[in-house]
């Protein structure tokens, strides 16, 4: 395919999305719907995806995708309106954005503040989009070369390095969240051998868990516990008047916007690793590069548009991996992969064969929702801020009837319902006891990629892991799986910062002796 | 959380955790490894049991380390400190709204669903949860959970003595009346406390409208939609 005939599909996605008129009532709703979950604390984007998912059941793939790719990308947005407003994110994505956008609504420029981070989110959105189609065809070639081996240790490295950045306490938590989660996804009869494992003699166990059900009950039941239980409230909202777009701010802040949408594609790539990683890393780049750091945390405009730029050009970053590989790049974009499955879309290496427009049309759907998004911030702001004084204790049952309702509706099966609750109930003292959710999902997702490919690739090799040494690409995941790993035992670390130091006083000693020259 | 308290949890987690990995590693045990199952024989490597042995041990071994971890950083002298202090453990607040919480939703899948309508299941659990939080009043949530769980207590001994299925032989629709006039009875209870406890019967009004708009909308409209059953 050459450069000519992507874009003509692509322009062609776009045209027969916007021609159906009921595709752009389906995309402003999600997108409002995602603003609003977003904007409204306890609720993110990714139990947005969730509940939205079960209600696209009975859609076509394309206007489901619409209004998936729209709470998505809504609701990454959203978390900007109480960060800048109340000083409390909506979600965890833009808690960065609060540090900068909270100064400058009490400075009374609450409205610029919101322009810029509507602004800056749909520019960060298309940028991950241009990304999605740039790297979706490498990515996708590359991955047609893999074998079992790759795709055991991608499942592996997956889990690791999810279990490794999430972890706010011991990063050992993350990792056995990883295994629980791998430990539900081998629940049910095998793949290879149809032996059942783990279901008690229970028939409604053999077919394994329902991804949605688990999903549901792992974001979903904890946020509402905990939503009710710290019984929050928004009390006083920063006034504003209008929301300015500011092209003149956003165009002296060029440079800051494509470090931030790089920094947010990256990120997004990295399995299970989410917006609110990338809004902080991208935070802590733009202080140092500024020319005036001191001002960050007193309403610094840079800051804000650094932060939401990255978190929502995270959105093409983490659709890179679930296209190409079939692994989610953060939690929302998990919960779309279960909405891909149930539609009977596969992502991974395959999809570009089975479905060669599927990864265009996606793109195109994103830049839709990001002029969607920018839309609604402009003009509906002040509507989706009258939402959020709704009370959450009188919002959160409904959301709980929904999550029940959402985790039912699929399959039909009550038996969902019997296992989202216990799902739930341990997801939130894992939460309390500070272990990570994200890894524990990506472990459910991977299981069954992991399993199957790990026994294919030791039947293919007899039982000999010596191909792991032998191919480049097992090489490198293996060898960055075990950095990770021994990175968490003091002794390597010592010896991490002795070499750091060795390697530093060596460039140090040659720089000066440059200097004398 | 306070780091004391986390490592207390830690040292709990860690036990929790071996003990599992011993239960799960016993059952891949029993799993084929290189017998013959369906007619294959099979090797070691194409085993069931692989991945779940790999899992077993790994979190075997991290529960190990994080049982070091809490027992040198003084989570399980606390434990055990807090344990014998058991008896003046006060449960707080929040943790009674959890526990509320957990009750609306136990009492609504495993007893409501299953043995009532579900629109009125819908019905009754909006009403509890909705109603014992939006009010704000800590006194009132009591009341209405010593109400609901009456109810529910209810619902169990009809389940459980069959007098349910007798009553469904009566009239199949016993079970859903009854559940009705205990949502009435809910809703004339809710408002007679809140006139007492000075709670505005405003707050009652809407939370009588959402318990009936929720689970209509979810009736109407989505089921049309969507196509759900």
């Amino acid at each position: 395919m050459g450069f000519l005939e992507p874009l003509q599909i692509f322009l062609m996605s776009i045209v027969g999305l916007i021609a159906n008129p009921v595709n752009i009532l389906i995309l402003f709703g999600s997108v409002i719907m995602g603003i609003i979950f977003g904007a409204t604390p306890g609720l993110t984007a990714t139990l947005g995806v969730a509940l939205l998912t079960t209600l696209t059941y009975g859609m076509d793939v394309s206007t489901a995708m619409v209004a998936l790719m729209g709470i998505y990308v809504g609701g990454v947005y959203g978390g900007s309106y109480t960060a800048v407003l109340v000083n409390i994110p909506g979600t965890a994505a833009s808690a960065a954005t609060a540090l900068d956008g909270y100064p400058l609504a009490r400075k009374g420029q609450a409205g610029r503040a919101l322009g810029l981070t509507t602004t800056a989110s749909a520019i960060g959105t298309v940028i991950g989009m241009v990304f999605v189609v740039l790297l979706s065809p490498v990515i996708s070639a590359l991955a047609l070369e893999f074998t079992s081996f790759e795709f055991f240790l991608l499942a592996l490295f997956g889990i690791v390095i999810s279990g490794t950045l999430t972890s706010q306490d011991l990063v050992y938590k993350g990792w056995i969240a990883g295994l629980i989660g791998l430990f539900l996804a081998t629940i049910g009869r095998d793949s290879l051998q149809f032996f059942p494992r783990y279901t008690f003699g229970m028939s409604e166990l053999e077919g394994g868990l329902d991804l949605v059900p688990v999903l549901i009950g792992a974001f979903g039941i904890p946020q509402i516990m905990q939503t009710i239980r710290d019984n929050f409230k928004i009390s006083e909202t920063s006034e504003f008047k209008k929301i300015l777009p500011e092209w003149k701010t956003i165009g002296k802040n060029i440079p800051a916007i494509l470090r931030s949408s790089l920094i947010g594609v990256g990120i997004g790539a990295v399995p299970g690793i989410g917006e609110d990683i990338a809004g902080w890393v991208s935070y802590g780049t733009a202080k140092k590069a500024s020319k005036h750091p001191e001002e960050f945390g007193k309403g610094a405009v840079e800051a804000v548009i650094s932060t939401e730029t990255a978190n929502n050009s995270c959105i093409g970053g983490a659709m890179i991996p679930l296209l190409n590989l079939g692994i989610p790049g953060s939690p929302p974009a998990a919960m779309l992969l279960g909405a891909f499955m149930l539609h009977g879309i596969q992502p991974g290496p395959m999809l570009n064969i089975d479905r060669p427009t599927f990864v265009l049309e996606i793109t195109a759907i994103l830049l839709l929702a990001s002029i969607a998004m920018w839309v609604s911030g402009i003009f509906l702001s002040k509507q989706v801020v009258k939402v959020l004084k709704v009370p959450t204790s009188l919002f959160m049952p409904i959301i709980s009837v929904l999550c029940i309702i959402g985790s039912y509706a699929l399959g039909m099966r009550v038996f969902n319902l019997y296992l989202m609750l216990p799902i739930g109930i341990i997801a939130y003292f894992l939460t309390e006891m500070k272990y990570p959710i994200a890894p524990l999902i990506i472990g459910v997702i991977l299981g069954d990629m992991a399993d199957q490919n790990l026994r294919r690739a030791l039947m293919v090799s007899q039982g000999s892991f010596m191909p792991v040494l032998q191919r480049p690409v097992s090489l490198v995941l293996v060898l960055v799986i075990l950095i990770l790993i021994a990175g968490q035992i003091p002794a390597f670390q010592k010896l991490q910062a002795g070499v750091k130091a060795g390697v530093l006083s060596l460039f140090k000693k040659k720089q000066g002796s440059a200097d004398n020259a | 959380m306070e780091e004391k308290k986390l490592r207390q949890y830690d040292f709990i987690t860690a036990v929790g955790l071996i003990l599992f990995s011993i239960w799960e590693l016993a059952q891949a045990f029993k799993m084929p490894m290189k017998d013959t199952y369906g007619g294959v024989q099979s090797e070691w490597y194409v085993s069931p049991a692989l991945l779940p042995l790999i899992i077993g041990g790994g979190l075997m071994l991290l529960g190990a380390i994080l049982l070091v971890n809490a027992v040198r950083s003084g989570g399980a002298a606390s434990f055990f400190e807090a344990v014998g202090k058991s008896g003046k453990v006060k449960m707080t607040e929040p943790t009674r709204r959890v526990i509320t919480v957990v009750f609306a939703f136990v009492s609504f899948i495993y007893l409501m669903i299953p043995h009532v309508d579900f629109f009125l299941s819908i019905s009754l659990f909006l009403f509890y949860i909705s109603a014992s939080f939006y009010p704000d009043s800590d006194d009132f949530r009591k009341k209405m959970t010593f109400q609901f769980l009456l109810g529910m207590i209810a619902l169990l001994i009809l389940v459980v003595t069959g007098l349910e299925g007798v009553l469904k032989g009566i009239l199949s629709y016993n079970v859903d009346i009854l559940a009705l006039l205990f949502l009435i009875y809910l809703n004339i209870y809710s408002r007679i406390m809140a006139r007492k406890m000075d709670i505005q019967r405003k707050l009652i009004r809407q939370v009588t409208w959402i318990s009936i708009l929720v689970p209509l909308v979810r009736y109407s409209a989505i089921s049309f939609w969507c196509r759900y059953p």
